[in-house]
């Protein structure tokens, strides 16, 4: 059966919209609980900003903005959401955190939320499916078209280290501290389409590429991609994919106003040489970003320079001010400077277990966080 | 001295021991058969271990081996308490103040609903009221074991365990106050009257304090190593279980409020390890199946139509109180039918309620121990199977459950 090729829908240019997924703790130990369809019943009641949707196992939720061309409108919305989130849970006896993923779970532990395509999911990829509790942050911006979301999606590539350490809130996983600032990307790249897109610049080129995946078989539609960047025919938009869900909604609005402000100094000023060779460092990069956060080393393939993640981010920072400027985006840049000057919030996680004592007590203060951060 | 002095005597006199080692081994027995090739809850096989062991059918355990387990049975329920305390969350009520109105609501209108029927069936009001307090209670060990071997979570598990360790606190004052009054009835004193409830209540509390105080003094000591934690805490549940036994408190009371109290004050969280693990499945076990052995199934014909009446009345009172506020506390009709079917066992709480009665009223207590403990027979297995049969319905239950 012939697939169809996929068409893309054009859409206004930087926009954004941002997927978060949450975690759904208990109130005594801080394990992750069977919550999800309870918390969706209460919230479908009332009318609400965004969406609130289930994820694949019960103690995960997942929240989605509508699409926005300002921080501000993001950021508003993305609070709201919160409100009704902590409304709802708090009746429920259930504590919402963010984070990339829950310090001590048992993947064994988990329940696959009851949806046939999660049951199916489930089915082939075993303890994967489960272990793939991990909560990340997507963001999409619009795109005016398929050969500019394509551009936009390999252009970015050389600035996803970026992404990664400063988003980066998964150190502790199953218990332990993995030395890493972002495990939840290793559990990821589990998956055998994890990785990056293969490189193409023309929507039909892609088209081509996809038609061939699909008549062999290997994937049925755009989502049985797991790639860090994927483009998103359907709402016109790249969906970036690499950010661990960040503590707060505010964070993660600042991220999101990053890759904005990123994406129009890219598409405007088109700094660097899209090709195939950039991505010769790039697992190399993306692991150094998970490993060491913002201490990471990032290398560019193409000049061979070397610098320290957090170094690259301040010169980034100073090329795209202008750019900041124009989107109305200057306080969540600076906010960005901050984070790669004082460290993320691995870094915040690490400090709080160290004062806490325990991983149970590190989530509760997680949980914290994210209803009461300003 | 004989000259075989060396061979054991016969009977051997070996205490208590080897009972319990029979008692646990067909138990557990019993459980692993039920659950390996029923799918069906372990707790159905130590409750039949008990009754078969029991005076009642095989009398292989007698009325005075059963008598001298009684230690042990206040110990196995005292853990299933504390464990129950620290599942209450007090700031759950603030959260969602409608939750306390269920609980007040379910446990009023089954208390009404009791006395009602019971005053219908001409009973002495005096004792339609007390057996009306008494059924208020909750099965607690009911409740942990199946949340425990389902690994329940979610709305329905997390709301069953809230409310019976409400309804436990509500049987026992309600209890306490009608004593009160039939004190008044009996007796000159009226000191007694007074103090007694008094000194049950807030005795219990202030030991329940104490013993949180002491916990979470020592656990800021030992630090989070769980192993030490988990000896530590034992200790001090075994003492509390003792304490208050000596100090003529109420188990119940101190008990569950040294598990609400570890929890609340514990605001570091310094607990690492909530289950009482292996143990616990022990104790659990113990608890099942000598209350089983306990029950007096001869009460039955005569205490049969009153334990079914008080039963139905019980069901529809707490059906009624969780429904009509179930929408309100943000639960559907759906899971407030199935948490209300959870609210259906009755037993080891009641029976100390029951105890503790006849204790000071030997005379009334013959009569309420014949309803009261008929209701408990016809429940102990079917109040087990409605709360099942709830949570796997609710779908809180681990994936193994589901069809």
């Amino acid at each position: 059966m012939a697939t169809p090729p996929l068409e893309f829908r054009q859409s206004a240019p930087l926009t954004l919209g941002v997927e978060l997924e949450l975690q759904l703790v208990n109130t005594r130990d801080c394990d992750l609980t069977r919550a999800a369809s309870d918390l969706l019943a209460l919230t479908e009641k009332k009318p609400h900003a965004g969406e609130i949707k289930p994820e694949i196992t019960e103690s995960m939720i997942e929240v989605s903005t509508g699409i926005h061309h300002r921080h501000a409108d993001l950021l508003a919305e993305l609070q709201q959401i919160r409100a009704t989130l902590v409304a709802a849970a708090d009746r429920l006896n259930v504590r919402v955190a963010g984070g990339g993923a829950h310090p001590f779970q048992h993947w064994s532990d988990r329940r696959i939320f009851d949806r046939p395509r999660f049951q199916h999911v489930s089915q082939i990829y075993g303890y994967l499916a489960k272990q793939f509790t991990v909560f990340g942050q997507h963001i999409h911006v619009g795109c005016a078209d398929g050969d500019d979301a394509l551009y936009l999606l390999h252009a970015m590539s050389r600035y996803l280290p970026h992404l990664i350490a400063l988003s980066a809130s998964s150190p502790y996983y199953q218990g332990v501290d993995t030395a890493f600032d972002s495990s939840r990307l290793n559990a990821v790249f589990a998956f055998p389409l994890a990785g990056r897109a293969p490189f193409a610049l023309r929507w039909s080129e892609f088209n081509a590429y996809f038609e061939r995946m699909s008549a062999s078989g290997i994937v049925e539609s755009m989502k049985d991609f797991y790639w860090d960047v994927r483009p998103k025919p359907e709402f016109g938009t790249i969906e970036v994919r690499v950010c661990d869900t960040p503590l707060t909604v505010e964070r993660a609005a600042a991220l999101a106003a990053y890759v904005q402000v990123l994406c129009r100094w890219l598409l405007v000023e088109r700094p660097d040489r899209v090709c195939e060779e950039n991505y010769l460092a790039y697992t190399y990069n993306r692991f150094q970003a998970c490993r060491f956060g913002l201490e990471g080393e990032i290398v560019d393939p193409l000049t061979a320079s070397r610098a320290s993640i957090a170094e690259d981010l301040a010169a980034t920072l100073q090329a795209v001010a202008v750019h900041a400027r124009e989107l109305g985006c200057e306080a969540p840049l600076s906010e960005i400077g901050r984070i790669a000057r004082e460290g993320n919030d691995a870094r915040w996680m690490r400090e709080a277990f160290a004062d806490g004592g325990s991983l149970a007590d590190l989530v509760w203060q997680q949980s914290e966080r994210f209803r009461t951060a300003g | 001295m004989s000259d075989l002095f060396f061979l054991p005597d016969w009977p051997p006199d070996l205490g208590a021991l080897p009972w319990y080692a029979l008692l646990l081994l067909a138990a557990a027995i019993a459980g692993e058969v039920l659950a390996r090739w029923l799918r069906l809850p372990r707790l159905f096989g130590w409750i039949a271990a008990g009754i078969v062991l029991g005076p009642q059918i095989s009398g292989l355990i007698d009325a005075k081996t059963l008598a001298g387990m009684r230690g042990v049975l206040d110990v196995a329920l005292g853990v299933v308490l504390f464990q129950l305390g620290q599942r209450v969350d007090l700031g759950w009520l603030r959260r969602n103040p409608w939750l306390l109105a269920t609980s007040i609501a379910e446990a009023a209108l089954a208390f009404v609903a009791m006395f009602i029927v019971l005053l219908a069936i001409e009973m002495k009001p005096l004792l339609a009221a007390l057996a009306a307090a008494i059924g208020i209670a909750t099965g607690p060990a009911v409740a942990l074991s199946l949340t425990r071997e389902l690994r329940a979570q979610g709305q329905v598990t997390e709301r069953m365990l809230l409310l019976t360790s409400l309804n436990c606190v509500y049987a026992f004052l309600a209890v306490n106050i009608l004593l009160a009054w039939l004190h008044q009835e009996y007796s000159e004193h009226v000191l007694s009257m007074v103090a007694h409830p008094l000194y049950l209540i807030f005795g219990s509390l202030a030991l329940a304090f104490v013993l949180t105080a002491a916990t979470l003094a020592l656990l800021a000591l030992l630090g989070r190593r769980p192993e030490a934690q988990f000896i530590a805490v034992l200790a001090l549940v075994v003492t509390a279980v003792y304490v208050a036994t000596a100090l003529k408190l109420s188990l119940v009371l101190v008990m569950l409020g040294f598990g609400v109290m570890a929890r609340a004050l514990d605001t570091r969280r310094r607990f690492a390890a909530y289950g009482f693990g292996r143990f616990g499945q022990i104790l659990l076990i113990l608890l099942f199946a000598i209350t089983a052995a306990t029950l007096d199934l001869d009460l039955l014909p005569s205490g049969a139509l009153a334990g079914a009446t008080l039963l139905a009345a019980r069901y529809v009172g707490k059906a009624t109180g969780v429904l009509a506020l179930a929408p309100a506390s943000g639960l559907s009709m759906r899971k407030a039918s199935l948490l209300a079917l959870t609210l259906m066992p009755m037993s080891g709480v009641a029976l100390i309620l029951v105890h503790d009665t006849t204790a000071l009223f030997p005379g009334l207590g013959a009569t309420l121990a014949t309803i009261v403990v008929s209701a408990i027979v016809m429940l102990e297995v079917l109040g087990s199977a409605a709360t099942y049969f709830a949570l796997v319905q609710a779908g809180e239950a681990e994936e193994a459950r589901k069809r």
